[in-house]
């Protein structure tokens, strides 16, 4: 009751103090009013002349000096020099060296305090010159009320040959999602496929025990001999714990994103052909939900039937993340799941724990004899340029210089010194005149094939493309010399690279990816109102089904409810959307 | 009525002191209670941050109406009214109890240590209690392992539907008993020592003596704390609840905050969310006026 006082009144204070923060917003606005108008006057006193001067290439460096206004998404320690800020640093230096060009922020904000901003720049219709934005929703909006340049031109006039080699080796499916009437509004930000699902099994455990996994040596194991590591695990205990858990799983299940796929089934879904929580599209074009399918409901089945015999977490459903990190560190289990780094950030507790553990890390094989993997959203971020700006080339050159010349430089330490110290010291990404990442589809390969050559000696470690391979090279290095070293960077490094993508590029290379194609990563109109709690109604059914409180069979007066209740109306929209 | 001194304007001069003493509370109240409370307008708006509350589109009462069109709104207000109640009625009847007996011990050292120990789980944050609460009621926790070792089966407090509820109840009020027993400790202290001193001459045991003179005198307290809290009905305490609850027990566990928490998070529909706010503040409002008038009814005593 009291309590109850006190929370309401925080409660109202904090809105109080919201709707002053928020006028304190609109300060900043007016003063980006009088940057942007400044820069426009800057560009008509210049746009004479530059209106000869378009024809100037890829890399073409404006005659007279011109300014451009940006919108830009800081982080809160960005690791900065002294002196230097978001607006002036080496980064936008070189701009201006290269290319003449003066970057005056329009606004800075960190994370979600970012979106805000450039929602009110958008309801005050007042863009700077050039800015990130987060979602694809913002960008239909901006390109329904007509606020942002068509970039199609400039980007075929001035994308330099290697910009559009990256994106072309996306087969169009991250330049397609800023494609509107066939006219390119945004450079979208790309976002490399980390697929599959692995799952990390203690390769100290299995020796210890003399067990063998995936003998045929295809970088595969099948749902049955997963089980059976399980089973072995729980009975053998190699941790010594005297508590051994098979495997526990988070109660979401299952992430559309690989990258977010840590301590979830989406493995084990993908090898029984599900592919839940994304959108796909039948043969005959029509969508559905993959959480909705007869594979997925097989995938419950397993996990159920595990849930009874005791190999699944006896307290799935209420384990935290952490609890499940803490069974991982305690020797209680030794079967996880995650993306390829996960050795970078969260098995590296395991090995400061215990100096023996060591991970192996394989794929589950799908009853066709494949792994089969979906695709991640292309598209991370989108780059736009404000409607009526005079020199919308200048997003694309600027592309041209961070995503092309820096990305293939091996003269950055001559050229520009300042920026070579940038990379080496890691000052954060986000001081780069755009905060997104353009990299070709098979970056991910590429570096890799340069730390196994670092690696292997059959290049030196200053031939590898990047810097952070020329490092991860040399961490590699040590721990192969000494296994049993206490550097667990070492370790990590060594277990995500040559252990994490060494097994995508064996699949890869043995072409074992059976590849899905998600249709849909947007909201619709139903899904603003609805999609909690529909997401609400999935993820406490599949629990119940899991633990058996529900038999398997709910899953289908599930799927009828999920039409019901907003779902087949969210369907429609899509297929209206894609069509 | 002596009129020489109390004309308005003589009574306005000669408590000006004190006019002038309440003012900081009173610009407070308005900048930081009343002022906010435009914000209402949102709840019948199609409220976007960016438009701002002037230029947002007016919807009418399309939220109160989706609201009732929510398939587990039911569940979820029974979730509320059960848990909110059992609180209430549990937590007031701990308290009492525990001021009454805590009245009676004679050695005031002790009579301190107690009252300290058990205020102190109200300073802490449910943040930090659910942890604790978490490892003691989980499967490997020291609670099952007294049940199995009595040779019972093992018990998922925190994912049964079953216990969790009563678990909610429970560890609310040990949290709480301590520090709300103040009140009645005061009320306790204010009653005439020379009613039990006459009732003890008169034989009168103990325990009459709580019967008749306690508690009667500790009514009216009783009766305001009672109308005070029927204002948070249906609010079961969202902080406890978030950090224990999982989707396991959303059908038992699942309250009018939490749901709006989510719903209102994950599809930023701030309209939606201060839709419930207002309806949950209205009912709470009119239940404090009908107890109230009850109360006057009933007992011939106002509350407020």
């Amino acid at each position: 009751m009291r309590k109850d006082y006190l929370f309401k009144r925080i409660a109202i204070t904090l809105s109080a103090v919201m709707i002053l923060s928020l006028a304190g917003c609109s300060g900043n606005n007016a003063k980006s009013n009088a940057d942007s108008s400044t820069a426009k006057n800057d560009g008509k006193t210049a746009g004479v002349t530059q209106e000869a001067q378009t024809a100037d290439g890829p890399f073409g460096a404006y005659p007279e000096e011109i300014t451009y206004t940006l919108g830009r998404q800081t982080i809160q320690n960005p690791k900065l020099p002294d002196g230097d800020t978001y607006e002036n640093n080496a980064y936008t230096r070189y701009v201006k060296d290269r290319l003449n060009a003066v970057a005056v922020d329009a606004f800075e904000a960190n994370g979600e305090d970012y979106d805000r901003q450039v929602s009110l720049a958008i309801a005050s219709e007042d863009l700077p010159d050039i800015m990130k934005i987060g979602s694809k929703d913002i960008l239909d909006e901006l390109v329904e009320n007509d606020m942002v340049e068509d970039l199609t031109d400039v980007y075929n006039t001035y994308a330099s040959d290697y910009l559009k080699e990256i994106y072309d080796s996306y087969d169009g499916r991250s330049l397609s999602t800023a494609t509107y009437d066939e006219k390119i509004m945004a450079l979208p930000g790309t976002n490399v496929d980390s697929a599959p699902n692995e799952v990390w099994v203690r390769q100290d455990w299995l020796d210890k025990l003399g067990l063998k996994v995936d003998e045929d040596g295809n970088g595969m194991i099948t749902v049955d001999e997963l089980k059976n590591i399980a089973e072995t695990f729980m009975e053998k205990d190699p941790g010594s714990s005297k508590n051994p858990v098979g495997i526990s799983l988070a109660y979401w299940l299952s992430s559309n994103d690989y990258g977010g796929s840590t301590y979830c089934a989406t493995g084990i879904a993908n090898a029984l052909g599900a592919y839940p929580k994304l959108w796909l599209k039948n043969t005959d074009g029509s969508v559905y939900y993959g959480s909705n399918t007869e594979e997925n409901k097989k995938t419950l089945g397993v996990l159920a039937d595990w849930f009874k015999e005791g190999i699944l977490d006896p307290q799935f459903g209420t384990r935290t993340w952490d609890d499940i990190t803490a069974l991982l560190t305690n020797g209680q289990t030794g079967i996880t799941f995650g993306v390829w780094h996960i050795p970078d950030w969260l098995l590296n507790n395991v090995r400061a724990m215990d100096k023996n553990a060591t991970f192996s890390t394989y794929v589950i094989e799908g009853e066709n004899g494949k792994a089969n993997v979906f695709h991640n959203n292309a598209s991370s971020g989108y780059i736009v340029v404000r409607k009526g700006y005079k020199h919308p080339e200048l997003a694309v050159k600027i592309s041209n210089l961070f995503y092309d010349e820096l990305a293939n430089t091996k003269t950055l330490e001559k050229d520009y010194p300042e920026v070579a110290k940038y990379q080496a010291d890691g000052v954060d990404g986000s001081t780069r005149p755009f905060n997104v990442e353009i990299n070709k589809y098979t970056s991910l390969l590429d570096d890799y094939s340069d730390i196994k050559k670092g690696v292997d000696g059959e290049i030196a470690i200053e031939d590898a493309r990047t810097l952070e391979s020329r490092n991860v090279i040399q961490n590699v290095k040590r721990y192969l010399e000494n296994t049993a070293t206490d550097d667990v960077t070492d370790w990590s490094k060594y277990h995500s690279r040559m252990k994490g993508i060494e097994l995508i590029d064996k699949l890869t290379r043995e072409n074992s990816f059976n590849w899905v194609e998600p249709v849909f990563w947007g909201t619709t109109e139903t899904m603003k109102s609805n999609w909690a709690n529909l997401q609400k109604l999935e993820e406490e059914t599949f629990i119940k089904i899991v633990t058996g409180s529900v038999p398997l069979n709910d899953f289908d007066k599930y799927v009828k409810d999920w039409n019901d209740q907003g779902g087949s109306q969210i369907i429609s929209e899509i297929e209206a959307t894609i069509k | 009525m002596n009129k020489r001194n109390h004309t308005p304007r003589r009574k306005f001069r000669s408590k000006l002191t004190y006019h002038i003493m309440m003012m900081p509370g009173m610009v407070f109240l308005l900048i930081f209670s009343y002022i906010p409370m435009a914000g209402i307008i949102m709840a019948f708006q199609n409220y976007i941050p960016a438009k701002g509350l002037l230029h947002s589109k007016f919807v009418g009462l399309k939220h109160f109406k989706y609201m009732l069109t929510l398939p587990d709104i039911t569940q979820v207000v029974v979730n509320t009214v059960t848990i909110a109640l059992g609180k209430i009625l549990l937590g007031t009847i701990m308290a009492i109890a525990f001021a009454i007996l805590l009245n009676e011990i004679r050695i005031k050292v002790l009579k301190k240590w107690i009252q300290t120990i058990v205020y102190l789980p109200h300073f802490l944050s449910w943040v930090v209690l659910a942890a604790v609460i978490v490892n003691m009621f989980n499967l490997d926790g020291s609670v099952n392992l007294i049940i199995t070792s009595l040779g019972l089966e093992k018990i998922n407090f925190l994912g049964s539907n079953k216990w969790f509820q009563p678990l909610l109840v429970t560890t609310d009020v040990w949290k709480e008993f301590g520090y709300n027993s103040i009140v009645y400790l005061a009320a306790i202290t204010s009653i005439d020592p020379g009613l039990h001193e006459a009732a003890a001459i008169d034989g009168a045991a103990w325990r009459k003596r709580i019967w008749h003179i306690t508690l009667p005198g500790m009514l009216p307290i009783i009766l305001l704390m009672a109308a005070m809290s029927l204002t948070s009905i249906l609010s079961a305490g969202f902080d406890q609840i978030y950090n224990l609850y999982t989707p396991m027990v959303y059908q038992s566990g699942d309250v009018l905050d939490t749901y709006v928490y989510r719903i209102g998070l994950i599809g930023r529909q701030y309209s939606f969310a201060t839709a419930v706010g207002l309806l949950k503040s209205f009912i709470g409002m009119v239940l404090m006026l009908s107890a109230n008038g009850f109360s006057k009814k009933f007992t011939d005593r106002k509350i407020f």
